[in-house]
């Protein structure tokens, strides 16, 4: 509980920087909508790849469901803002379960590559199924329901969103960090004979962290659904948006609580730098970081941080 | 080797563009630039296993599959700064020249490409089976330590299958661009989805279960467009993939193994 309670101090702080930055004057608010929205993508995506150590490349597709459910909820079913939201996240957690009971049979890359196959086929879905999801053109959100009278086209309403989104999934990875579930989860992706061993349902554990983390990838994507306004299959549910997410939370370090949200303000920022530079080739950076990290911090940033440091107590210890 | 190679298929967009480039500036025939390609895709591919994957000793499982992950967009990106992102081909004399077969037409470039094809399956088989080297190589994929206490470095044998796997894949660009157009980014992942399925479908680490892995993923997806709908051909494939991979991990035409 001692542990939870510093953690709490430190999102806290968090928050805190996040309500004051848009008082500063200038602020580019495009920007930080992008760096919160990615660090609680990368977040989301780590409960599933950093703490249970399942490398999924497939969680575009989750973003994907969050934001067609979006528009497709509002615009076609009629439902309004949060509704459409909570049916995107229902869907996805369906999704998510479906798709691990089918998949965690396969170990190591081999579930990664499945990841890739079945986002793609979802991908080819949303692009042929035009009458549904607008096809490979893309879908225009043109208007959206006013949850409590906020204007969900307003960059700063969207800001205050995805703020309250990026603190929800550092709470909730905190919350489960220091619990039960998360030795679970650890156990599992150290050993899942050990884990097997000594009680825990290794299929069970993974299913629980995929399903949680396609539901908060989904939220995500929600989001990321307002402030984009313009749907389009060919990003949304494409490789290189799951490779981004996972990219971050890896190059920060997986299984970290803070670790995604470093490597999301790493990644973010200087990507939308060389978003003006390269133009459309923005993504070499993206592959040059990946090369340095796995080359030279295999355990990402704060992995090798907290390595150092405890291999220095243990030392110290020692004496 | 079981290195899973997410920049294969950016290989061959290499070689599409290195026949372009070729073509373009020198007036050299694809099948001239083969020649020097060949050696060339072989050096490239020794090059990064010596300075990328060989690296990868004792990390987090994965990291290999990071590490081609990053490869791959590092040379679409660049690729793409080089070359601009509009579509490319080459046009040559007999591109779409076509022989008449009885009742079948078919075209010269498919023949050249099939034959070429079969000469390097043959090379490939004659290699594995019948030199040291290749008993080396075999060795090495079935059991790295055992093959390292029977005095065979394993290190140049990674090399040397890397080498040889970038090779054929920038030849088959070089072969293939007179057919196709090719892009800097989206056509690399498409044969290295491609690949993927074609070898799971086989089998990992068995050749002649390539081969009908990669008949079988053609005649399926021919099939699939033609009877079920043309939009989803290259869902067919992936999902014929995730069939094998789920219920025939071992590939169609692989050996059961138990795993303890």
């Amino acid at each position: 509980m001692k542990r939870f309670s510093g953690s709490l101090a430190q999102l806290a702080l968090f928050i805190a920087v996040g309500l004051a930055l848009p008082l500063l004057p200038g602020t580019n608010f495009s920007l930080l909508i992008t760096l919160l929205l990615f660090i609680g993508l990368a977040t989301s995506w780590d409960i599933l790849g950093g703490w249970t150590g399942q490398t999924s490349l497939g969680h575009a597709a989750f973003v994907g469901i969050g934001a067609y459910a979006l528009a497709l909820g509002t615009n076609r079913l009629g439902l309004d803002a949060i509704s459409a939201v909570q049916l995107g996240v229902g869907v996805a957690v369906l999704f998510a379960l479906l798709w691990g009971s089918l998949t965690f049979g396969l170990r190591g890359s081999y579930f990664t590559l499945s990841t890739i196959a079945i986002a793609e086929i979802l991908r080819l879905a949303a692009i042929n199924e035009a009458w549904f999801t607008g096809g490979s053109a893309g879908l225009f959100i043109s208007s959206l329901p006013e949850p409590f009278g906020l204007d969900l086209f307003e960059r700063r309403v969207e800001y205050y969103l995805a703020l309250v989104y990026a603190a929800s999934v550092l709470a909730c990875v905190m919350w489960f960090a220091s619990g039960r579930f998360g030795y679970e989860m650890r156990a599992v992706r150290e050993d899942e004979a050990a884990a097997q061993a000594s009680g825990i349902n290794p299929t069970r554990i993974k299913l629980r962290a995929f399903a949680l983390s396609g539901a908060l990838t989904a939220l995500g994507g929600g989001v990321y659904g307002a402030y984009l306004s313009f749907l389009d299959p060919h990003n949304l549910f494409f490789l290189p948006l799951s490779v981004q997410i996972a990219l971050t939370a890896i190059i920060g370090g997986r299984g970290t609580v803070w670790g995604p949200a470093l490597g999301a303000t790493l990644l973010i920022l200087p990507a939308e730098l060389f978003r003006s530079v390269f133009a459309e080739a923005n993504l070499l950076i993206y592959g040059l970081l990946i090369l340095i990290v796995t080359l030279f911090v295999p355990r990402g940033l704060i992995g090798e941080l907290e390595r150092y440091l405890l291999r220095r107590r243990y030392a110290r210890e020692q004496g | 080797m079981r290195i899973i190679n997410f920049s294969h298929g950016d290989f061959v967009v290499i070689g599409m563009y290195t026949a372009i480039v070729l073509y373009t500036q020198l007036g050299w025939d694809p099948l001239l630039s083969l020649l020097v390609a060949l050696p060339l895709g072989f050096l490239l591919g020794v090059v990064l296993e010596r300075l990328i994957l060989s690296r990868l000793v004792d990390v987090p499982e994965g990291s290999t599959l990071l590490a081609t992950l990053g490869l791959s967009l590092v040379v679409q990106n660049t690729l793409m700064l080089s070359f601009g992102a509009s579509p490319r081909s080459l046009n040559v004399a007999y591109g779409s020249a076509t022989v008449n077969l009885g009742p079948m037409t078919l075209s010269v470039i498919q023949l050249v490409a099939g034959g070429i094809v079969l000469v390097v399956i043959a090379g490939l088989y004659l290699f594995l089976n019948y030199t040291e080297r290749g008993q080396a190589v075999r060795a090495t994929s079935q059991n790295r330590l055992g093959a390292e206490l029977v005095g065979i470095n394993t290190r140049s044998v990674h090399s040397l299958v890397f080498g040889v796997g970038v090779a054929l894949s920038v030849a088959a660009g070089i072969i293939l661009i007179p057919q196709l157009f090719v892009t800097p980014v989206i056509t690399g992942p498409v044969f290295t989805l491609k690949a993927f399925v074609v070898t799971v479908l086989g089998g990992l680490g068995n050749v002649w279960g390539a081969i009908g892995g990669g008949l079988l993923l053609g005649v399926v997806e021919v099939l699939g467009a033609a009877y079920i709908s043309f939009d989803y051909r290259d869902a067919y494939g992936l999902v014929a993939f995730l069939l094998i991979l789920l219920l025939r991990p071992e590939g169609l035409f692989g050996r059961t193994v138990k795993r303890v």
